[in-house]
């Protein structure tokens, strides 16, 4: 048995109180791919960091071929071999593809003309299987997924040893995700290790040699693809004892259409979408980044443009153009990003959740407070935040509560319909039950939700119905009896059996 | 508190020392400021004569209502996260000139000659318009730098041309000089003006859903989108009231000075020469923040005072113009690294 030429273990990190990593263990021999999978907020990243020298604060070893290592920057992890290729795009969209390759400096003269550039570039994008493209043309002139290989392309002029791919294919298309796999093949087989991080289980099963599983920080298992089915790997990475977090479900049969959406035609999707939302039911769309799930629900609320749609609720046609004209018509939206669109992270706790709603709080404009502050602690209570920290700032909270806050401003302006996109993302577990809880009373109260989640489990325990998307696609439905993990994980990665799994 | 889960009870402990470290911060940058005003203070009264007079000290709060009103005007712009008029200089100079031709000439109607309310009025709304069409542009989504640079050009252009580049004067006794050298109450009417417009401004700010909208697109304009609350119209408004503020000064320094040229806020102007550079310092060096969403009137009028302050030692200590512009200048770099340093952590801003 030969030794590994990276292992972690007994890793352990903590954010504030939530705990990201416990003990977690890793390891990844020569010339190995490794899977590399958990849910969202599995310390999937976190684990990314230390390995690559983001993040030295930590408790545990790190072993480096045999030798403990502890990198307080990326760039001596680099300089070590280590090298990984993030899920956002760090090219220089209007530089060449081989300037782009050859941006850190090394390898070329000081002075090169962009000829020069190209021929040097050319064998490095030979490895990554772009033969074809002529390196002196400009970056954005590339698709998406070409660009990915270009990035790769780059780290493999660093002489990477060891490469972390952070979801390469996450919003690719199959046949980019394609040339991206055979790819990784490509490379692991001169020699280097891989690290590969993906959502898509098919993929993982595709190209990995051994598959790493984190659950909560945990390392669940490290063991051989070829042991593993695609259940059992969904068994380990969600934890059964998980399904207790949920509100039981509705017993009710939704009846009444309460918005009805025709033909909305969202930027990002691939055609136009129409489905039926019923009062008082929560309806989780299912899809994994850039499936469009999440692209419906923002267009419903007027805050992403589309090509064509009407809203039909309470007998009135409209479409929002903006979050203003939604908001009038008592439809709340949350965005899945809440530090960028969801919360004004400065400003106290109590102006946050009134902001939706100033002109309850005032008269003919004027507001002295009083109302506010007892209108905010209501809300305040109602979703569990702390009433005594309604001044302090919302930057100050921990994720959970920070969702909490973000969430529960929309009750301000009691809203008929509440869009949620990733109601429990970056959330920790105690507060993600929390919110199931609250969203299922608010739901049984009469209120239509309707949320998107790449979450699994989410997507199974919480909703009524569940409507699958697929690449800009929406796949199937399901309702309430048929909403099963293994079913919907099918529409959400492989609806049209390409891969043969 | 005492049903509350173990991690939330972390977390409580955790934002506690949050809370007192990010107090201890903003009581750092309070103590130094207010240690550099204890000191200069100090220096004042011990190394010029004149100093602790109460004529020198009503110099002082004349000089910093003028640039004052229009910082005021500017606060609601900055926090509002439309960053900074570059035009309030020349905004001020076209509402100077058109005052003075007003009362010089009654825009050439001769029953209007030294008729204070038109010639207001007209000047009002040439503010207004300054202020509508530049807040347009920015609501549109360009940026504020760029347009008020251009604004600032035309206004500019137009107010030297309108006055063939020469000084517009009118006669004394006029209507307007209970406003530009009058007083009451053994104070001058500008810095009753000044205290007038902070407590209109401050209450605007902190009692009304306009002030909140403020705030709230300054904090986060994308959420403000998304709770409702549209920038457009908001720059309007903020861009307008910067405007109409720049209006209300120029009129009372024409009133003062008796006379109005293009040029009298850009090199002429009382103390340190250039009035946007002053007037953007005194928003700044109070501790408003650059990127909108945090301040108050309360700061913009202490920075309005201490500059004045620290100015009028210059001019006692006998230094002239270059040397006070430098003051200025190192004053605004001061402010900003003191609050790169102290603020920005603490309020959460990524």
């Amino acid at each position: 048995m030969v030794d590994p030429i990276l292992k972690i273990s007994n890793v352990s990190k903590n954010f504030g109180a939530i705990q990201a990593l416990k003990k977690a263990n890793f390891e990844i021999n020569k010339g190995e791919i490794m899977g590399l999978v958990g849910e969202n907020g599995a310390g999937k990243s976190t684990l990314v960091k230390i390995i690559s020298g983001f993040d030295n604060a930590y408790d545990g070893d790190y072993f480096l071929n045999n030798k403990r290592v502890n990198f307080d920057n990326p760039v001596k992890a680099e300089l070590e071999g280590i090298a990984i290729a993030q899920q956002e795009l760090s090219l220089i969209p209007n530089m060449s593809v081989a300037e782009n390759i050859f941006l850190a400096g090394s390898k070329v003269k000081k002075f090169a003309t962009i000829k020069k550039l190209a021929e040097e570039a050319k064998p490095y994008l030979t490895l990554v299987g772009l033969n074809d493209i002529d390196p002196s043309i400009r970056a954005n002139l590339l698709s998406v997924g070409e660009q990915h290989l270009v990035e790769v392309a780059r780290l493999l002029t660093h002489e990477a040893k060891i490469l972390i791919l952070d979801e390469p294919t996450a919003a690719l298309g199959e046949a980019e995700s394609r040339r991206i796999l055979d790819m990784v093949r490509k490379i692991a087989a001169t020699g280097k290790s891989i690290i590969y991080i993906s959502h898509r289980l098919d993929e993982i099963f595709k190209i990995t040699d051994r598959i790493t599983v984190l659950r909560d920080g945990e390392t669940q298992a490290i063991s051989n693809t070829k042991d593993l089915n695609v259940n059992k790997l969904a068994e380990v990475m969600l934890g059964r004892e998980l399904k207790n977090m949920f509100p039981p479900k509705s017993s009710q049969i939704f009846e009444d259409t309460h918005l009805e959406i025709n033909n909305l035609w969202p930027d990002g999707l691939i055609e136009p979408v129409n489905f039926k939302i019923k009062k008082g039911e929560i309806l989780g769309l299912s899809g994994q980044l850039g499936s469009g799930a999440g692209e419906v629900l923002a267009s419903i609320a007027g805050s992403l443009k589309n090509r064509s749609g009407r809203l039909k609720m309470n007998d009135k046609e409209f479409m929002p153009k903006n979050p203003q004209e939604a908001i009038k018509n008592q439809i709340a939206y949350c965005s899945s990003d809440r530090k960028k669109d969801g919360l004004f992270l400065g400003r106290p706790i109590f102006e946050n959740l009134t902001s939706p709603a100033l002109k309850f709080i005032s008269k003919f404009g004027i507001n002295m407070g009083y109302n506010e502050s007892q209108f905010s602690k209501s809300l305040a209570l109602d979703f569990l935040i702390d009433v005594k920290r309604v001044k302090d700032e919302a930057g100050l909270l921990s994720g959970g509560n920070q969702q909490k806050v973000a969430l529960g401003k929309w009750m301000s302006i009691s809203p008929e319909i509440l869009l949620v996109n990733e109601p429990t993302r970056g959330v920790d577990v105690g507060a993600k039950s929390e919110i199931y809880q609250r969203m299922r009373e608010l739901a049984n109260k009469g209120t239509t939700i309707v949320f998107a989640s790449t979450d699994i489990q989410e997507v199974t325990y919480l909703p009524d119905r569940v409507i699958t998307f697929y690449q800009g696609l929406m796949i199937g439905e399901f309702s309430e009896k048929n909403i099963e993990t293994t079913n919907i994980i099918k529409q959400i990665t492989d609806p049209f059996n390409e891969t043969n799994l | 508190m005492i049903n509350t889960t173990n991690s939330e009870i972390q977390n409580q402990q955790i934002s506690y020392v949050d809370k007192i470290l990010s107090y201890y911060k903003e009581r750092t940058l309070f103590s130094i400021l207010l240690t550099i005003f204890v000191i200069l203070f100090l220096y004042g009264i011990f190394s010029t004569n004149n100093y602790l007079t109460i004529f020198n000290f009503k110099t002082i709060i004349r000089d910093a209502a003028l640039y004052g009103i229009m910082a005021i005007g500017l606060t609601f712009v900055t926090l509002s996260g439309n960053f900074f008029l570059l035009s309030l200089k020349e905004t001020a100079a076209i509402c100077c000139v058109s005052f003075a031709v007003g009362m010089s000439t009654g825009f050439g109607v001769e029953a209007w000659v030294g008729n204070f309310a038109i010639s207001l009025s007209v000047t009002l709304l040439i503010g207004l318009v300054a202020g509508v069409i530049q807040g347009f542009f920015v609501g549109l989504g360009n940026n504020p730098i760029v347009v008020t640079l251009g604004g600032a050009g035309i206004m500019y252009g137009l107010a030297a041309w309108w006055s063939d580049n020469l000084v517009v004067s009118f006669r004394r006794p006029h209507d307007a000089e209970w406003l530009g050298t009058g007083s009451f109450l053994g104070l001058p009417t500008i810095t009753w003006s000044f205290i007038l417009f902070a407590i209109t401004a401050e209450l605007l700010l902190k009692r009304t859903n306009f002030g909140r909208k403020v705030y709230l697109i300054g904090a986060n304009r994308a959420a403000g989108k998304a709770t409702g609350h549209e920038n457009f119209s908001m720059a309007i408004i903020t861009f307008t009231i910067c405007s109409l503020c720049c209006a209300f000064v120029a009129v009372a320094f024409a009133a003062q000075m008796s006379s109005a040229q293009a040029n009298y806020f850009s090199a002429e102007f009382g103390s340190s020469g250039d009035m946007t550079i002053l007037v953007i310092a005194t928003v700044l060096v109070g501790g408003n923040s650059i990127m909108g969403g945090y301040g108050s009137i309360l700061r913009t009028s202490v920075g309005a005072v201490f500059i004045a302050m620290i100015d009028n030692m210059m001019v006692l200590n006998g230094l002239n113009s270059g040397p006070r512009v430098v003051g200025v200048g190192l004053m605004i770099v001061f402010s900003i690294l003191v609050f790169a340093l102290f603020a920005k952590g603490s309020r959460a801003q990524e």
